[in-house]
């Protein structure tokens, strides 16, 4: 496939044959990263650079670990150690770190819009590790390699994503995603953290939880955020991992119990309760495999995409 | 449960806004059979010759005082003062202390109501933690508790994002609200309405607007999220045009109090802090436009907020004394005195304001109707008889009221609670009779 993008910002601006070679590519480094030992050369001589203005351990170590292993150089840029904090602006920021001629920068930050922002300013690749309230495109590909995995297929794939979709970049990202691929999704959760407004991204909504996960294959539960409780959404935890954390009910079926996913790290006793057991939710743990094997897959293609 | 068969009476079916002279039998806490002509001799017969038997009375507004202030009501005193009433079912506001805003709090008080057994007690959660206007009160562990609404009544909600968010989130848990509407920068430290009285008095007045204004922010708030609000002890007859205004448009209902349709601001000057109340008693046209409403069926439910105080509190200065009057079990009678004395409803509309609507609102399904199959929850009231109000008598512990000797008609006299007389001619049955 000829790849016509310089950065990966959204699933919104990926159609669904480029979603498709995107998973094609991460099933093959999926399987490669199953192999040791394990070190490309493909990368060798381009340079990368993680610029996370928002904390997030998980997905800047696995960003880094997918550029390290297709052998590229790995510089982290964090906002604990940065002089951003002294007052000086993104623009420039970004600007002294286009000019140390790096070839890909990953940016994490909490405006909706950043990386688009940057893609157009800067003249390297820009991969958007989720910006603000819109978009996670990685997250979403790695949650679709690993269903693609499992089911082996989307047309009619029934997901409920629970929780809070209002603040949720993940859940956008992979909403657009499964309905380009042909799946069916549905929302669940408290009604103020999931306003009517959220159907425009084709999910429909269904309250309460118990219903939207009638039926499902999958339940995607979205890790809620402490300082949701403390603006006022939700009243307490408690009262939230009653309502709206897993239930036994809601996997108990004669036929197939639906799975469940998780973007991680999982809030035990919230989102899951201590009752479940690891094989409940086997399927997180390699969302977290999938998730460096579809990062291999966005550098390979769009480095590939610069020498065309 | 011993059957009870009621001979002779005037049955009144709200649902369907007729009378008929026929009889009912009630056998474990069920109506069983509606008909002319029933006999059943092992059924405990009472007769209701000159008497109108409808579904029991249901009272949305009543304050019990408990937990924290047992000496001033409790469940067991405002037990009987509502069976007295002919109330069947009461809802007991959560401004307690400390406040029902805690499942834990629901389930003690659905305990003690089922230890008295006299008449059903559905308690309202808080809306706010603390009634502190803060943050939002855990509904869904509060509906799983057993309440039936929520409320932060004696308050109003301030802050409205607060509100809209808890508009949306109690949706969720089906729970609707009933709304104390007062913005407490506006009504201050206001002691009666603005208007003549205050004037020429120099007590500090409470604006209209207090309440007006915060409930035009709240029918907005419920018209944008959809929530279903009910807005309790109107007073003003702007309100009543709000509310005629947003019924065109969603589900909204309102309720008054009896003193509010028979006493002014007038009356203060002469019935001094008994007549402190609040919303405070308001002018002569704010009363009729509360009458008009509710002969148009804008207003469509009829509460008490009953708000017993000790004589101690209510004898102190004007300024000093509390808001509120005890009126649980002259409720019935003051509303036949406002309304149907005075012609503008009769005693079937009374029925659906006081026992169908509040059923249709509360969500109680087999309560507020006449009809084989629904609870045995029953109000014989007496329309003919006239007698006089002693405060003194009251099964309530609180005598702030300013009805004493007040000539009244259309009294209760058998009050019947899942198929058991717990009232019958105006005194409380102790024991269940077998
Ligand atoms: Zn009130």
């Amino acid at each position: 496939m000829k790849w016509k993008h310089k950065d990966l910002l959204g699933i919104n601006l990926l159609s669904k044959e480029e979603i498709e070679y995107l998973l094609e590519r991460g099933k093959y480094f999926r399987e490669f990263l199953d192999c040791s030992p394990k070190k490309m050369k493909y990368g060798e001589g381009y340079c990368l650079v993680n610029f996370f203005l928002e904390p997030s351990t998980r997905t800047r170590v696995s960003f880094e670990t997918a550029g390290r292993l297709l052998g590229m150089e790995v510089v982290n840029f964090t906002s604990e150690a940065s002089s951003f904090q002294k007052g000086e602006s993104l623009e420039d920021t970004a600007k002294t770190l286009s000019r140390m001629k790096f070839d890909v920068l990953v940016v994490r930050h909490h405006q909706s819009g950043v990386a688009e922002y940057l893609a157009q300013l800067l003249p390297l690749h820009v991969i958007n590790a989720g910006d603000g309230m819109r978009e996670h495109p990685t997250q979403a590909l790695l949650d679709l390699l690993t269903l693609q995995r499992k089911f082996g297929y989307f047309q009619g794939l029934k997901v409920a994503i629970v929780g809070d979709i209002l603040h949720s970049r993940v859940a956008r990202s992979l909403t657009l995603g499964l309905k380009k691929l042909g799946a069916e999704v549905f929302f669940s959760g408290p009604p103020t953290l999931l306003p009517l407004a959220m159907e425009h991204l084709g999910a429909k909504i269904i309250f309460p939880v118990e219903e939207a996960v009638k039926g499902v294959d999958v339940i995607y539960l979205l890790r809620i955020q402490k300082e949701r409780q403390e603006a006022g959404y939700f009243p307490s935890i408690r009262e939230y991992a009653h309502f709206f954390g897993l239930k036994e009910k809601w996997l108990d079926r004669e036929n197939s119990r639906p799975l469940i996913m998780h973007p991680g790290p999982v809030n035990r006793g919230v989102e899951i309760g201590y009752s479940f057991t690891e094989e409940d939710f086997s399927l997180i743990e390699e969302q977290v495999t999938c998730g460096v094997a579809v990062r291999m897959a966005t550098l390979e293609t769009l480095l590939q995409g610069e020498e065309q | 449960m011993k059957k009870i068969l009621i001979k002779g009476g005037t049955l009144v079916f709200p649902q369907k806004g007729v009378f008929q002279d026929v009889d009912i039998l009630l056998e474990s806490g069920l109506i069983t059979r509606i008909g002319k002509g029933i006999e059943d001799s092992r059924a405990h017969l009472i007769n209701a010759s000159n008497l109108l038997v409808g579904p029991g009375f249901i009272n949305i507004h009543v304050h019990l005082r408990e937990p924290g202030r047992e000496t001033e009501e409790n469940l067991l005193t405002g037990s009987r003062a509502a069976a007295r009433g002919g109330f069947t079912s009461v809802v007991s506001m959560p401004n307690t202390h400390p406040p029902i805003d805690n499942p834990i709090l629901v389930r003690y008080l659905l305990l003690r109501a089922k230890e008295i057994g006299l008449v059903n007690i559905f308690p309202v959660g808080a809306i706010t933690v603390g009634l502190e206007g803060k943050e939002m009160a855990e509904y869904g562990l509060l509906k799983e508790a057993g309440v039936i609404a929520l409320s932060d009544d004696g308050r109003g909600v301030q802050d409205a994002r607060l509100l809209y968010l808890a508009f949306q989130y109690a949706q969720y848990f089906n729970l609707p609200f009933i709304l104390h509407e007062e913005d407490e920068n506006l009504s201050r430290d206001g002691e009666i309405s603005e208007g003549k009285v205050a004037t020429l008095s120099g007590k500090r007045a409470i604006p209209r607007v207090a309440e007006e204004s915060l409930m035009a922010r709240d029918l907005v708030l419920a018209y944008r999220t959809g929530a279903r609000v009910h807005f309790t002890h109107l007073s003003t007859s702007l309100e009543v045009e709000l509310l005629r205004w947003f019924q065109e448009k969603m589900p909204v209902s309102a309720d008054v109090t009896p003193h509010h349709l028979l006493l002014i601001e007038d009356d203060v000057l002469g019935l001094g802090t008994e007549a402190k109340v609040k919303p405070p008693l308001r002018s002569l046209e704010d009363q009729k436009a509360l009458k008009e409403g509710i002969k148009e069926g804008v207003i469509s439910i009829l509460a008490s907020d009953h708000a017993p105080h000790p004589s101690e509190d209510k004898s102190r200065s004007f300024s000093e004394a509390p808001f509120g009057i005890s009126n649980l079990e002259i409720t019935v009678p003051l509303y036949a005195k406002a309304l149907i004395e005075e012609g503008i409803i009769n005693w079937v509309e009374l029925w659906e304001k006081l026992s169908y609507n509040p059923a249709l609102f509360l969500g109680l399904d087999n309560k507020g109707i006449l009809e084989e199959g629904r609870d045995a929850d029953i109000t014989i009231v007496d329309p003919g008889t006239r007698k006089r109000v002693e405060v003194s008598n009251f099964e309530s512990q609180g005598k702030n009221c300013p009805f004493e000797n007040w000539s009244l008609p259309g009294w209760p006299v058998y009050t019947i609670v899942d198929g058991r007389i717990v009232m019958a001619e105006g005194s409380i049955v102790e024991s269940e009779f077998c």
